[in-house]
């Protein structure tokens, strides 16, 4: 059921200030909506149709029934309402993605005092997933997210539902995480590499190792160091997990900069840098960046890489 | 299309729940109607354990075809309330085999409850209404179970849900029952029961109550509201019998009198022996009771001389019984007053009279007739008249049997003065006839005599063998007078039962055997005594309870039962109700449970504890455990600051991923530290 758009609108808005964003939500009175069913209705109407019998037929028993009946779907309200009271949800980890394509958000579930049994947790335009809470420990999930444009994406409004145990009522709740997945730029071609330093008229793609970097020597693997620089070999001969190191290549350090693309749109200039980013990362050249607010110094590897790409990301404003 | 399937925890639940509600129904309906439910049950067995195909549409429908056209051949019709109940259980099964979806499934349970209550319509005992309940809650635990989309849920925690939602549901349902107002029906839906059962008819010839007396059935209960009448004094009059065809004793009014002036139900102007009644104006004593008459199929009632209606619908006849506005189709209530005293104001007109004194054709009683002519010219008063009669059959060798010798072409007197033996019938019978030829106005009056106390709810119990016949005479100033020709001839019968004056008789042995009393047996007699006494409360708490108890019972509690008064108490004792069970359900657990981390450490710490032998300092830290125990045990220091660590590690960072793996390790460097700890 849609609203009609100023209502939907008002009704927005009474939403967000009713539940603000926060990184970590306890579900309580005042964030828990609760509606029967259509089944719940079906299940009212088989009970004043009881109602009715008795009083007809004048069957005591038969009333008592549909007494019994009224009476189980009050208690329902109440453990309906119980099975989302006091469950908690945080911020977990996040992945992130080419805008365009989709990234996750993990979202914790953590009970307060009880169990919390088949939720189902979803946001506008996914589909829900199923979860239980139980034995006092927390479960965690993972909601895709579209990535429609590059940037911080927000956590769009959770909706947190339940029907435990008779599935007559539905009790439901709004949660905004304050919670956000970074969407790199979209990577767009561009011939040019924006990039300072080095060989300035090696402007066509370097190719392959070109032999511009010496091996230098071995140092202990560290996380997140170029899986492609691992030396296999004696990681198979049993040498343990080393990383190899080059000299520095022979052009000198690459400088990656946002002026060179001089006379575009900034989600253009951001898609060619991004480019250049994943090129010289595929060639393991070493590369910094240099953005109007931020620069990131010239390295190399996956946790070089995501920097760079997050950096992007959060153009203009970085934490 | 996917099927919809059932969670397999929840499969058992359904079927169980379905079998239970349609059982009531099975046992009575036709054999068809398990055989439908027993192929449905198969074939989803099969379709769930995937060893065939759900039915298409086609075979689907065809049965739903072929359990309509079965109905019609069983009921001849497929409305009314036993077709349309056995057409709903066949529907049931029916859905049940076309769950294609969830919704079907919620559709069957729901319809389950319906089912469930309309076994309520033929059998309101308390032992079917528990099975009903039991029914209802394998349905609650079958909902359960199909919202519960966890894989690994178990069965047990079904049931276990679903019996804590019924337990809070049942007060609540209470407070409902005992409040919710009772409205008058919308339209009427009288519901026979259709059980043929024994009982009065409405003419008596010999041998039809003793055949009654073969019959422990109940006929109805009395509960009195105060002292009981003494035993000699229960006659309980259903109906009068004034004419007689030389063979059988019928109902019959005055010639030329109106039936509608025979009878008053206290609407429109009271006729002419009701206004003489009230003129006499109300006696200070009498008894008052409650009647539950079981099903007679018959509009009369049972009461002592002369009942007045205190509550329910009956009229007043003018031979002072009560009649019913329709047939008694159901166990009914109605509190009745009798006021002995007030027989001397009936009156007897002329054309009333002259039907009382009626006798038949002169082929019939010849020699009876001889005798109440002498006793006539004999006596001064018709008083002088009876006493001899009853003396008559006192004196002579008159037997009392349940097994009289049959009488062929002239009753009266082949049994005053040829066989001598026979029932109560025969007795009322010959005296009555004894009386009218001798000029004394008489009427025959069937009903029952005495009935059994239950010593728990000091209510009577009148079985169908405490039926009884006597007369009534008419004499000048005291009115219609009882006279029991049967307690001259056995005074046994009418102080201490059938039972009682027929215990001698060897004829009758296997015949009192077959009867049921309180007295049969020490354990047995007083199971029976309790038996009756829970369907004597249940019948007077449960089914009887409507508008006027509720309202006598409101206004006791409430004052006054206006309608804002029984809204206010039940909003009141419902938000009571809710408000303790929200207590209950949220409320915060007394001790926070143990995560697993924190047992683990704590099976640490009360380890060590235990083994250096003094209590360790308080607020220890993993770290500082693992020093105490390199302090102590400088072989176990490595092990446990690994430990230690490992804990920490578990504990605090995040992306060393605490699942069930690391927890296992974490324990196994428990249990090697334990082996160095000694």
């Amino acid at each position: 059921m849609r609203l009609p758009a100023p209502l939907h609108d008002l009704y927005e808005r009474w939403l967000s200030r009713r539940l603000p964003r926060s990184g970590r939500v306890v579900l309580n009175q005042k964030r828990i909506f609760i509606f029967p069913t259509g089944y719940g209705f079906f299940y009212l109407l088989v009970a004043s149709l009881l109602f009715i019998g008795g009083i007809n037929y004048e069957n005591n028993l038969i009333l008592a029934l549909s007494f019994l009946l009224a009476s189980l779907f009050l208690v329902a309200i109440l453990h309906t309402y119980r099975n989302l009271s006091g469950l908690g949800i945080r911020n977990g980890d996040s992945e992130s993605g080419f805008s365009g394509a989709s990234g996750a958000l993990e979202v914790i579930l953590f009970p307060e005092r009880r169990d919390h049994l088949c939720l189902w947790l979803y946001w506008q335009g996914q589909a829900a997933q199923q979860v239980s809470v139980t034995g006092g420990e927390e479960s965690s999930l993972w909601l895709n997210i579209r990535l429609n444009q590059r940037g911080r994406i927000l956590a769009p409004r959770l909706k947190v539902e339940s029907r435990f145990p008779l599935g007559l009522l539905r009790t439901w709740s709004y949660v905004s995480l304050d919670h956000y997945c970074l969407a790199w730029p979209t990577p767009q071609e561009w011939p040019q590499c924006p990039a300072d330093g080095g060989d300035d008229h090696s402007q066509q793609v370097p190719t392959g190792r070109a032999g511009n970097d010496e091996f230098q020597g071995l140092r202990e693997y560290s996380p997140g160091d170029s899986l492609r620089r691992i030396d296999w070999k004696g990681y198979a001969a049993g040498k343990g997990l080393n990383t190899k190191l080059f000299e520095e290549p022979a052009g000198g350090r690459l400088w990656l900069r946002w002026d060179r693309l001089e006379g575009m749109g900034d989600e253009q200039r951001l898609s060619i840098l991004c480019h250049w980013v994943l090129t010289l990362d595929q060639q393991q050249l070493p590369y910094g960046l240099v953005l109007p607010g931020m620069t990131l110094a010239p390295d190399m590897g996956d946790v070089h890489r995501w920097r760079a790409l997050d950096a992007l990301a959060c153009y203009p404003e970085f934490d | 299309m996917r099927v919809y399937q059932v969670p397999v925890h929840t499969r058992l639940w359904l079927a169980t729940a379905l079998i239970t509600c349609s059982l009531p129904q099975l046992l009575l309906g036709p054999v068809w109607q398990s055989l439908l439910l027993g192929v449905v049950v198969a074939i989803r067995w099969l379709v769930d354990h995937q060893r065939m195909r759900l039915p298409g549409r086609i075979i689907r429908g065809g049965l739903l075809v072929a359990a309509v056209g079965m109905t019609w051949f069983s009921f001849g019709r497929i409305y009314g309330p036993e077709a349309g109940v056995a057409l709903l259980v066949s529907l049931f099964s029916l859905k049940y085999l076309e769950m294609v979806r969830q919704r079907d499934a919620y559709v069957v349970i729901v319809l389950g409850y319906f089912v469930c209550a309309t076994a309520l319509l033929f059998e309101r005992g308390p032992g079917m209404f528990l099975f009903v309940l039991l029914s209802m809650l394998l349905l609650t635990a079958a909902l359960v179970g199909i919202n519960h989309s966890e894989t690994k849920a178990r069965a047990s925690s079904h049931i276990k849900t679903g019996s804590v939602l019924f337990l809070q549901a049942v007060p609540v349902t209470v407070v409902l029952f005992v409040l919710v107002p009772r409205v008058a029906p919308l339209w009427n839906m009288q519901l026979d029961s259709g059980k043929a059962r024994t009982g009065m008819t409405d003419s008596i010839s010999p041998g039809d109550i003793s055949e009654l007396s073969e019959s422990s059935e109940l006929a109805f209960r009395v509960a009195f509201e105060g002292a009981l009448p003494p035993a000699a004094e229960r006659y309980w009059r259903g109906l009068t019998l004034s004419h007689f065809d030389g063979r059988t004793w019928q109902q019959a009014i005055p010639r030329g009198g109106a039936v509608d002036s025979y009878l008053y139900n206290g609407r429109g102007a009271p006729p002419d022996w009701y206004q003489q009644l009230q003129a006499q104006g109300k006696p200070q004593s009498g008894y008052s009771y409650q009647l539950i008459m079981e099903p007679t199929q018959r509009r009369w009632l049972f009461a002592m001389a002369v009942p007045m209606l205190e509550e329910g619908e009956a009229s007043l006849a003018r031979d002072m019984r009560l009649v019913a506005r329709a047939p008694v189709t159901q166990r009914t209530r109605y509190s009745i007053t009798s006021f002995p005293d007030l027989r001397p104001a009936i009156v007897l007109d002329v054309l009333e009279r002259e039907l009382m004194l009626s006798l038949p054709g002169d082929s019939f009683g010849r020699r009876a007739r001889t005798l109440a002519d002498q006793w006539r010219r004999d006596s001064r008063t018709d008083n002088e008249i009876v006493s001899r009669a009853l003396r008559h059959f006192r004196e002579q060798p008159f037997h009392y049997t349940l097994k009289p010798p049959p009488l062929t072409t002239d009753p009266i007197d082949e049994f005053l003065f040829r066989t001598q033996r026979g029932f109560c019938e025969h007795y009322a019978s010959s005296f009555t006839f004894l009386m009218r030829a001798a000029g004394v106005p008489a009427r025959v009056v069937v009903g029952y005599q005495g009935g059994e106390q239950n010593t728990l709810g000091s209510h009577l119990l009148v079985r169908q063998y405490d039926a009884h016949a006597w007369t009534e005479v008419w004499l000048q100033g005291q009115g219609w007078v009882r006279v029991d020709p049967t307690g001259a001839v056995a005074p046994d019968r009418i102080a201490l039962g059938l039972r009682a004056s027929l215990r001698g008789d060897e004829e009758a042995q296997d015949t009192l055997e077959g009867l049921d009393s309180f007295a049969s047996g020490g354990l047995l007699g007083r199971l029976q005594q309790w038996t009756d006494y829970v369907d004597f409360r249940w019948q007077t708490w449960v089914l009887g309870y409507d508008n006027a108890s509720q309202l006598q019972l409101l206004r006791h509690w409430l004052g006054e039962a206006s309608p804002l008064r029984i809204a206010a108490s039940l909003v009141a004792a419902i938000s009571v109700l809710l408000t303790l069970y929200m207590l209950i359900l949220l409320r915060q657990a007394g001790t926070r449970r143990q995560t697993v981390l924190e047992r683990e450490f704590w099976r640490v710490h009360q380890r060590v504890e235990q083994q250096v032998g003094h209590p360790l300092a308080q607020g220890l830290s993993p770290q500082a455990l693992a020093r105490v125990i390199d302090l102590k045990w400088p072989k176990a220091g490595p092990l446990a600051h690994q430990w230690a660590v490992y804990y920490q590690q578990l504990l605090y960072n995040p992306g060393f991923g605490a699942g069930k793996a690391q927890i296992r390790h974490l324990r196994r460097l428990r249990n090697r530290l334990y082996k160095l700890l000694d």
